[in-house]
């Protein structure tokens, strides 16, 4: 099943490319020329969203090498051991919103030491499975543009977070 | 906005590695983590390129325009109003990326999508509500199939690799619909 899907996912791309360099080839349109031109916009933006990136990397992996994440831990272990949430899965939550490749790491210890079907994995594979973190979307989609001011942005983008955990949570103690 | 949340996740990581004594480690990570993200973008630069590419033709050929109107009631439900046929191809492109987990695809059409909304907004410093919504909907977006994690599931010996794909698809679509509502309710207020 697994190969079903990566061939979906790998055949997206390929698909694409056919039908659109078909249809242009068919409309007899300079499709080589129109590739060159668009490419050469791609490359503009790439270069544009850089000072972005080592903003949010700098940032990212400061917080993440400065261990304040043991910190939260200790601050929340509590309420969870309360709550009866599984304590292996708080790093995951809060470096679930900053960094995708740091998450996923933590997704693999949480496995490692939980075991992959117990509850504390399963939540863990669940509430992983987003594509964009918070603070990347937030940084590189506003940095293209000129917006200053990005109104309800951050709080929606941290209400639907807190709903995928809890959701998350709630469907594997269930299922 | 970015202003304070960059500060302070900056300011409060110095002083917990000045206290906990890892200021070296941190001196490293900054600069480790800027090359690495100038090797991300070079990486990130080839596919941005080719998929401009390939939309520079999709365009000028006049398919965008035929694909979107075709796209437009489903768009209608998250960006009312919108009606360029580019920016809507674009926002349809980046969510299908996403959906099929090609997450390096769909940053670029994300971008893309910004840029157009941006020029719509007339280049001003507040954010029009389609950005908003578009954001955050990508934010909440997952792939259908969460296709590294069952890989990670399988290696470390689960029994049953895929019994959180039903856990996952109801997650994101949870998170997908409260994000969408939250948007809708907040954009009259702020």
């Amino acid at each position: 099943m697994n190969n079903f899907f990566s061939a979906i996912s790998a055949g997206f791309m390929p698909v694409m490319a056919a039908v659109i360099i078909g249809y242009g080839f068919f409309k007899k349109a300079p499709v080589y020329d129109l590739f060159i031109e668009g490419a050469k916009d791609g490359l503009k933006t790439a270069v544009e969203i850089l000072p972005f990136m080592i903003g949010i990397y700098i940032a990212v992996n400061g917080l993440t090498v400065s261990g304040f994440l043991d910190f939260i831990y200790i601050v929340f272990e509590p309420a969870f051991r309360l709550a009866r949430i599984p304590v292996e899965i708080l790093p995951l939550i809060f470096l679930r919103a900053i960094s995708g490749s740091g998450s996923f790491i933590i997704l693999q210890n949480i496995l490692e030491i939980a075991g992959p079907d117990s509850f504390a994995g399963r939540a863990a594979c669940s509430m992983s499975g987003g594509c964009e973190t918070v603070i990347y979307v937030l940084a590189l989609y506003f940095g293209v543009t000129h917006v200053k001011k990005m109104r309800h942005a951050l709080a929606g983008g941290l209400i639907g977070y807190f709903t995928g955990i809890a959701v998350s949570l709630v469907i594997c103690s269930i299922l | 906005m970015m202003n304070y949340i960059w500060a302070c996740i900056l300011l409060v990581s110095l002083a917990y590695s000045a206290l906990t004594g890892r200021l070296g480690a941190f001196a490293q990570a900054m600069m480790n983590s800027s090359s690495d993200a100038v090797t991300f973008i070079i990486s990130l630069a080839g596919v941005m390129a080719m998929w401009s590419g390939l939309m520079e033709i999709a365009e000028k050929t006049g398919l965008i325009k035929k694909i979107s109107k075709v796209l437009i009631p489903l768009t209608a439900l998250l960006f009312p109003g919108q009606r360029d046929p580019e920016t809507i191809s674009c926002i349809i492109m980046s969510f299908m990326s996403n959906i099929f987990g090609t997450g390096n695809s769909s940053t670029v059409f994300a971008l893309r999508t910004m840029e157009k909304l941006d020029a719509q907004n007339h280049f001003g410093d507040t954010a029009s509500n389609d950005m908003c919504t578009f954001a955050v909907v990508n934010m909440a977006f997952a792939p259908v199939v969460p296709v590294v994690t069952i890989q990670l599931r399988e290696e470390l010996g689960s029994s049953d690799p895929y019994s959180i794909v039903l856990p996952c698809l109801i997650a994101s679509a949870a998170t997908v619909i409260v994000s969408v509502a939250a948007c809708k309710i907040m954009e009259r207020r702020f």
